[in-house]
């Protein structure tokens, strides 16, 4: 596309629609803008904190001023060149870690044969909050829902810890509450902290007629409070129960299809223990009438990438096809346990979404680096022993898929535009070549 | 040009039933071609001594999607030998992968063509997973996939039903919808899961007959599956109707099982693992064989078809849309932990691990009840071999399952310890047919073929896609099917004596049906309104599926006139 092509063809909304990329709900209700050369796209049709900021991040470089394509040890040089650097860097690590993770479909199948060619470990970026749901599922399973059968189906909708947030600012409107296919929903903040009001007040805003806003503070910490609905929800002995869990186990018993919203990063360090119990309450419900949990998150590709890598070898990420063979280890497979105890000599990170300078960054570590990211991380990557090669952002540069917070809709992402960056599926398979190059010599 | 000559071998193709069985088979460009005299060969293979067959078809086997993953999350420690991990492939060609009831894709195929199957089918796919679906399938190396997509649970398809009334005034909308979805999802065919139950579960349902009305719609599995198999057929999907009844697991299901026959009043369908479907209610513990019934039943009904879902006794997982019954068998899991859900208003998933064990009196007597359906049911065209992988065993039973057909003797050493009350009085024990060469090539290849409507795969006549196993002909037939000698992939060598050789990527098998697009009209409403999707993205175009399919040739089956 020449650039008065592009000049054309920018600041037009597209009709289609597009999947945002940006966050585990992965909408697409709403449209963008793409913005004239240089400018970034906005957002279209609605509002959304998140996938504007990240929009924000995302502007198209002037044709011929393009960033940087690639850099190593804080040079600026062609792919190519970064390819075989990294390729090295990798051929020269006995124990390389494979992290951040955050890429589709076709970067998680291009990254597993790199991993099985390394030996490498692979966690994601937000592996810890990843883990909580997975260990539950491993030790006790689970009884989940999706956010189709939430908006027709959920009489009563209790968001656990209170709403997302940041992290998926639209959770309650994509959960039902602000339209009208169930007469009578009754939403409850189930510990939503200080930020209560606020959140009351976003709901308030939002609701359909006929919903009904509850905001409970927890009774201790957030496990007790879940342990003690868990009794309640049981009928099981509680001396001088709270009324307001009272209540609300109440009312869950009595509700046709309730759903249990929770967010995994928003929980402590022993996470599982709390997604387990809330999965005894749908337990217990499910055995007089119906309830299933919505677990939001999994976005930044950790869930696609944990399906992808499952899929494929068997087990899900924090595994490793290593000297042992194939192993999988929830805990000590963590990224940040391993860069402390200093038992990974080499570090991937692969951040294709997320683009802050902060949270898209790889970790403090002062080993051999590969990072694949948009051409604004290039600065978290410039020193001595560290490769930097820019790629697309799927959804925006690229399609692609990314996988739904509900883990049962794979998400069609497309292409807004030209960029001619490479895809985390292209380096990774040339990073590949290169080393199977680099051994066979 | 590459151009294989099988020479001397033994050619057991029912499909061809003309062709002499010593022939030499010639293979050009992945076809199977006339043998030309004095024609030069860039190989030459010798079958003297081996049966040769086309490659296995597996008609029903759970191999990707959303609930077999979850399978392989739940069961990690099927993933690991005990606290060791697990061996890394010997073979440079493979990448690590494991598990065996729910294996990874990887293995999957590795294991499937190690064993001289040449295409797989998944059968449960959920019309909002099916992206998924195919990307699972995808990343299964070697084989051909396609994948049937379930009807008859969405909110949708019931209330159209519902309004329709009973004589179903609004039939050619559901025709029209059932062809849209077809299309949309990329499906080979359609698949029905306790017709209605699913939904009415989500409706707190916990239980509903074939002719007993939904909680909601007020609609009955009767008229779910009549209509299907009725849309199916004037759409002239070439697969029928594919059905996993009413009341799956629980005793006296027969009764279920016949009704829903009869529901069909004529029509075409075939009924999916029907193990599970064949129990009756007599005896001390209530839970008795109805093979005999049903095999009357399948004898009397030519125009339905079977698989079998055999159960193989040892730890596996079972995994199926069937949330309802899933839930109820919850109690059994073994180890004690399950998975169920809800799914976008379409469908639902039960993943429920269990350990059949010989000296249980209902795990033996399910053993049992399986084999007598496959040796009760007169014609082979109509029965197919499957464990329902993973749910009855995984599909790397299926060489000792051959066996037990096959070898009379084999069968009773089993027989001897399994539950004694069942071993004593089952009728297993006085059925004396042991199943031929041709029977078992017809229920692991020629039937499925003719069922799927693919005219060019399960068979080895001229023209024909050069799948083709080659089994050394030993009395053991366990070590027999276990192990081919050659394996060939349209024409091409991926195994050779139980090693990987070569690794194509499979084809994608699909139906397209025409139908009236005015339907979108009404979907795009309903989307709209209920989902949680843009209608626009529901449908998944032929750029797209090669994409998913990791760029695997797409194989679309052509559909009969419409019978309407």
């Amino acid at each position: 596309m020449t650039p008065s092509e592009a000049a054309n063809a920018a600041d037009v909304a597209d009709a289609r629609p597009w999947t945002c990329p940006f966050c585990p709900l992965a909408c697409d209700h709403l449209g963008v803008r793409l913005g004239g050369l240089g400018e970034a796209p906005t957002l279209t049709g609605g509002v959304c904190e998140r996938a504007s900021l990240a929009l924000r991040r995302c502007a198209a470089p002037f044709p011929g001023a393009a960033a940087t394509p690639a850099q190593v040890d804080a040079q600026p040089c062609d792919t190519a060149t970064a390819i075989a650097a990294a390729a090295q860097l990798l051929a020269k690590s006995r124990q390389p870690l494979l992290a951040g993770l955050g890429t589709d479909v076709a970067g998680a199948r291009a990254l597993y044969r790199l991993a099985c060619a390394t030996g490498a470990v692979c966690d994601a970026a937000a592996g810890d909050a990843l883990m909580h749901g997975l260990r539950a599922l491993q030790d006790r399973g689970q009884f989940t829902t999706t956010l189709a059968e939430a908006r027709t189906r959920a009489d009563v909708v209790v968001f656990v810890g209170g709403l997302p947030g940041a992290l998926a600012p639209l959770t309650a409107l994509r959960c039902g509450i602000g339209d009208a296919q169930v007469a009578q929903r009754h939403v409850v903040l189930l510990g939503p902290g200080a930020d209560a009001a606020r959140q009351v007040s976003e709901l308030a805003q939002l609701a359909a007629p006929g919903v009904t806003i509850d905001s409970i503070a927890l009774s201790g910490d957030l496990f007790s409070s879940v342990a003690l609905l868990a009794a309640l929800v049981a009928q099981r002995t509680v001396r001088d129960p709270p009324e307001a869990l009272r209540a609300l186990a109440q009312r869950l018993r009595s509700a046709r299809y309730a759903v249990l919203v929770g967010t995994p990063a928003r929980l402590p360090t022993h996470g599982a223990l709390i997604v387990e119990t809330l999965h005894a309450v749908v337990d217990q419900l499910n055995r007089t009438t119906r309830a299933a949990a919505l677990w939001i998150g999994g976005g930044n590709g950790a869930a696609t990438v944990n399906q992808v890598f499952t899929w494929l070898s068997g087990l899900p990420l924090r595994s490793r096809a290593g000297p042992r063979g194939l192993e999988h280890e929830p805990v000590a497979f963590g990224a940040q346990r391993l860069l402390d105890d200093g038992a990974a000599d080499a570090l991937l990170w692969v951040s294709s979404f997320d683009s802050d300078v902060t949270s898209g960054a790889p970790p403090a570590t002062d080993l051999p680096l590969v990072v694949l990211g948009p051409p604004a991380l290039a600065p978290t990557c410039r020193r001595p022993g560290s490769v930097f090669i820019s790629v697309a952002t799927p959804g925006i540069d690229s399609r692609g898929h990314v996988f739904r917070t509900d883990g049962t809709v794979l998400m069609p992402l497309r292409a807004l535009r030209e960029s001619g960056l490479p895809t985390v599926a292209d380096v990774a398979t040339r990073i590949l070549d290169a080393l199977n190059e680099e051994q066979a010599k | 040009m590459t151009r294989t000559l099988l020479r001397g071998g033994r050619v057991i193709d029912p499909a061809n039933p003309a062709a002499p069985q010593q022939r030499d088979l010639a293979v050009r460009d992945g076809r199977i071609v006339e043998p030309i005299a004095g024609e030069q060969h860039d190989e030459v293979v010798d079958a003297s001594g081996c049966v040769v067959m086309a490659g296995g078809i597996d008609l029903h086997t759970h191999i990707g999607g959303g609930k077999v993953n979850l399978a392989r999350m739940l069961m990690a420690q099927d993933h690991r030998a005990g606290a060791e991990p697990i061996a890394l492939p010997a073979n440079r060609l493979q990448l690590a992968s494991c598990g065996t009831c729910t294996p990874g894709t990887l293995a999957t195929g590795y294991r499937y063509v190690e064993m001289g199957y040449t295409a797989a089918f998944e059968p449960a796919m959920v019309a909002s997973n099916a992206r998924h679906a195919h990307m699972e399938m995808g990343d299964v190396p070697v084989l051909d996939h396609g994948a049937y997509v379930m009807l008859g649970n969405d909110e949708l398809f019931l209330q159209m039903l519902a309004e329709g009334g009973r004589d179903n005034r609004n039939f050619a909308q559901l025709r029209d919808y059932t062809g849209w979805t077809i299309n949309a999802a990329k499906a080979m065919g359609v698949k029905v899961v306790n017709p209605g139950g699913i939904s009415a579960f989500k409706f707190n349902q916990r239980k509903l007959d074939v002719n007993e009305p939904h909680a909601h719609w007020q609609v009955t599995p009767r008229q779910v599956v009549h209509t299907l198999a009725r849309a199916l057929h004037e759409l002239g999907v070439p697969h029928p109707l594919h059905i996993h009844g009413s009341n799956l697991g629980v005793a006296g299901n027969i009764a279920s099982t016949l009704e829903t026959i009869d529901a069909l009043e004529g029509l075409p369908a075939h009924l999916t693992h029907v193990q599970f479907h064949a129990y009756g209610s007599e005896g001390v513990k209530k839970f008795s064989s109805a093979a005999l019934q049903l095999a009357e039943a399948v004898n009397a009904h030519p125009e339905i078809s079977i698989d079998v879902g055999q159960i193989m006794f040892g730890q596996t997982v079972t995994a199926s849309g069937d949330t309802m019954r899933q839930h109820a068998n919850s109690g059994l899991a073994n180890p004690r932990k399950w998975v169920g859900g809800d799914i976008e208003a379409v469908a639902g998933c039960g993943v429920v691990p269990f350990r059949y064990r010989e000296q249980s009196y209902v795990n033996a007597l399910q053993w049992a009840i399986g084999l007598e359906i496959f040796l009760l049911v007169r014609n082979p065209w109509q029965v197919v071999l499957t464990t329902d992988h993973p749910n009855g065993g995984p599909f790397t039973s299926y060489p000792h399952l051959i066996r037990l057909l096959m070898d009379r003797s084999f069968r009773e050493e089993q027989l001897a310890r399994i539950h004694p009350d069942v071993a004593a009085n089952c009728a297993l024990r006085s059925i004396a047919r042991e199943l031929t060469l041709e029977e078992i090539a017809i229920m692991t290849r020629a039937a499925p073929a003719r069922l799927l409507g693919l005219h060019d795969r399960g068979r080895l006549s001229t023209g024909a896609a050069a799948d083709i196993a080659v089994y050394r002909d030993a009395p053991n037939r366990e070590a027999m099917f276990t192990t081919p000698e050659f394996v060939f992939k349209d024409g091409v060598c991926v195994a050779r004596a139980g090693k990987i050789t070569a690794l194509p990527v499979g084809g994608t098998h699909f139906v397209e049906p025409g139908y009236d697009s005015a339907i979108e009209k009404r979907l795009r409403r309903h989307w709209q309104d209920h989902a949680a999707i843009n209608f626009d993205h529901v449908a998944i175009g032929n750029d797209e599926l090669c994409t998913c399919c990791n760029g695997g040739r797409l194989l679309p089956t052509a559909c009969f006139a419409p019978a309407a």
